[in-house]
């Protein structure tokens, strides 16, 4: 078994292009051009805001899969080498993702600070949304003011994207060459970046979540928001690899490469996700619910009432998270059936990902704001742009995902764990 | 001969053998039977028509359980049997029930999962009757064994030990009981 697919792989030249990525590049082309219609259509900061969503969500999904990649190398692992290849692949989105994110700094920078994040213009005032004062008068502003400077914030930013660049260019070089000379100083090489590379990672994208979604209502603080923002990611690229494994398992192009428990594996790491994301956005919650001090809780009062004292529609959006994002995928990833049958555990890996965007809009969305200060509805014209950006930014992920799959080989053939990984085996 | 038997026990001598002679085994319909090798035999699961466990049965009824006795226990601690307020909060909520409740969920669970282990084995069995064999030391060793249990259904005594020799079992004995 292991010789005969060991042989066959190694006789195929490199990895069959995936037919289609023009329609991809067409999706992301017209969602991009759709969002940035809403600057004109439903205000700057509606486009704006969706087009902030849209990145948080695929930069979670991308440094994910950095992630993987990372303690893969670092545990060692034997059976995940064969998937690692469609990972090596989806990170190559990271410059493409730092192309997107310029747009939110021009604006920021050229057209109107404050825009988005409201701590960049001293003079904004927050009588326009509930409040009062401006951001230069507020003391709060001025204790954090040495880290909340948009010159030190776009530092920041162009550091997170030369760390997560620089992390999957190593990597991706390390792996490809693999492929042609077999050396294993590429592995060893690999797991020393690994090493270094979790740190790093887990690190800027802390900061990054921090620089912005959190400071986007710079008065909060929550010392869980890193670490969910690296569960929402992790569960989004698990589901997008299992998506990828269903789709070359259908397509014939991993027949004999990745087998159900290949498949059993990344379903037990959803299950296991869930379950940590869970625990994270509970633990957030309940610290808040429970010390129950206003200088916390008024972040989670703008996502549940209104000034009225009414439910908002942000407080069904948080409950439909609660059961959809944890509740739903936790009890059906239970089944044993439902991670190995790859009918089975495609939708739930499409839920999730939905889920996911959720709860970044969730988390992202409500820090507009009407004249009384209430979060401006979930179903608004704005969920359009919102949409539109997702689709547009991900149909440039996916492009880029195919445009490097036919670069190099359809798994890491001369990786020393290579066999093992084939030959994995409940 | 009419003596009570526990069952047979028939020895083979490679792993390939056992293969074979388990799928045979499984094949004929017997239900209560087992395999002793000296080490690992990869596909022996299917090769017996081994179903998955039922263990996460017993595992799912404990997290309920453990789940449901924590949010009660709260309930009745707090909300019911001694009332009492602390730090402004609700006299019963399910979010500080929750911490509770969820370390009780995994607490039974892993009760439930250790209990239905030692019930689906039939443990604790202070020795196994293969273990009076003179010839069963050796599946510790070079020897492969199919032991056939007196209570299957199927079991015949004198049929029973035909079909051993049938598909090859060496040194045939019956267990003592």
């Amino acid at each position: 078994m292991s010789a005969s697919s060991t042989a066959s792989i190694s006789s195929t030249p490199a990895a069959p292009a995936l037919a289609g990525s023009a329609l991809p590049l067409g999706i992301g082309v017209a969602g991009l051009a759709v969002a940035a219609a809403g600057f004109f259509i439903d205000g700057p900061q509606a486009a704006a805001a969706g087009w902030l969503t849209a990145i948080v969500f695929w930069v979670g999904i991308a440094v994910g899969m950095l992630f993987l990649i990372m303690l893969g190398y670092i545990f060692d692992a034997g059976w995940s080498v064969v998937l690692r290849r469609q990972l090596e692949h989806g990170v190559s989105v990271f410059k493409w993702l730092a192309l997107l994110f310029v747009p939110l700094l021009l604006l920021s920078w050229f057209y109107q600070r404050g825009l988005i994040w409201r701590w960049m213009d001293p003079s904004f005032d927050f009588a326009g949304i509930g409040g009062h004062g401006t951001v230069a008068t507020d003391i709060l502003y001025g204790k954090k003011s040495g880290f909340l400077s948009i010159g030190f914030f776009t530092v920041r930013a162009v550091a997170y994207f030369g760390i997560w660049i620089g992390l999957a260019a190593v990597f991706r070089r390390n792996s490809f060459s693999q492929d042609s000379d077999g050396d294993p100083k590429w592995t060893l090489s690999s797991r020393k970046w690994a090493a270094a590379g979790l740190a790093l990672t887990a690190v800027s994208s802390t900061f990054a979540v921090i620089d912005w979604v959190k400071s986007l209502e710079y008065h909060w603080f929550s010392t869980m928001y890193g670490v969910w923002y690296f569960a929402n990611g992790i569960r989004g690229a698990l589901s997008m690899l299992a998506l990828i494994s269903i789709v070359g398992l259908a397509r014939g192009t991993f027949t004999g490469v990745v087998n159900r428990t290949h498949l059993y594996d990344v379903g037990k790491l959803m299950l296991a996700f869930t379950i940590f994301w869970a625990y994270i956005t509970f633990s957030q919650y309940f610290l808040i619910w429970n010390a129950n001090v206003p200088e916390e809780t008024f972040w989670y009062n703008l996502r549940e009432v209104l000034h009225t004292g009414e439910a908002s529609q942000w407080k069904w959006v948080g409950m439909a998270i609660l059961f959809g994002f944890f509740l739903v995928p936790f009890l059906y990833l239970l089944s044993y059936k439902a991670k190995v049958t790859p009918k089975l555990l495609a939708p739930v890996a499409i839920w999730i990902l939905a889920l996911s965007l959720l709860d970044v809009c969730y988390n992202v969305l409500p820090f507009r704001k009407d004249a009384a200060g209430d979060a401006l509805p979930f179903l608004s014209l704005q969920l359009v742009w919102t949409l539109a950006a997702v689709a547009g930014v991900g149909g440039i992920c996916v492009w880029s995902y195919l445009r490097s799959f036919p670069t190099s080989k359809l798994i890491p053939i001369r990786d020393p764990r290579i066999g093992e990984s084939l030959n994995h085996r409940e | 001969m009419s003596e009570p038997v526990h069952g047979y026990l028939a020895a083979f001598d490679s792993p390939a053998e056992i293969m074979r002679a388990a799928e045979l085994v499984r094949d004929a319909g017997f239900q209560r039977w087992d395999v002793h090798t000296p080490f690992p035999v990869h596909g022996m699961d299917s090769a017996m028509g081994l179903r998955r466990s039922r263990v996460q049965r017993f595992t799912l009824i404990g997290g309920l359980a453990g789940f449901t006795t924590g949010m009660l226990m709260i309930w009745f601690m707090n909300g019911f049997d001694y009332p009492l307020i602390v730090g402004g909060k609700p006299l019963f909520s399910p979010m500080f029930a929750f911490p509770v409740s969820y370390e009780l969920t995994i607490l039974f669970s892993a009760f439930g999962t250790l209990g239905g282990m030692f019930l689906l084995n039939r443990l604790p069995m202070h020795y196994h009757p293969v273990m009076k064999s003179v010839h069963w030391p050796r599946a510790t060793d070079d020897r492969f064994f199919v032991a056939i249990d007196a209570d299957d259904p199927q079991f015949d005594i004198v049929r029973t030990r035909a079909f051993l020799r049938e598909i090859g079992g060496k040194d045939i004995a019956a267990l003592e009981a």
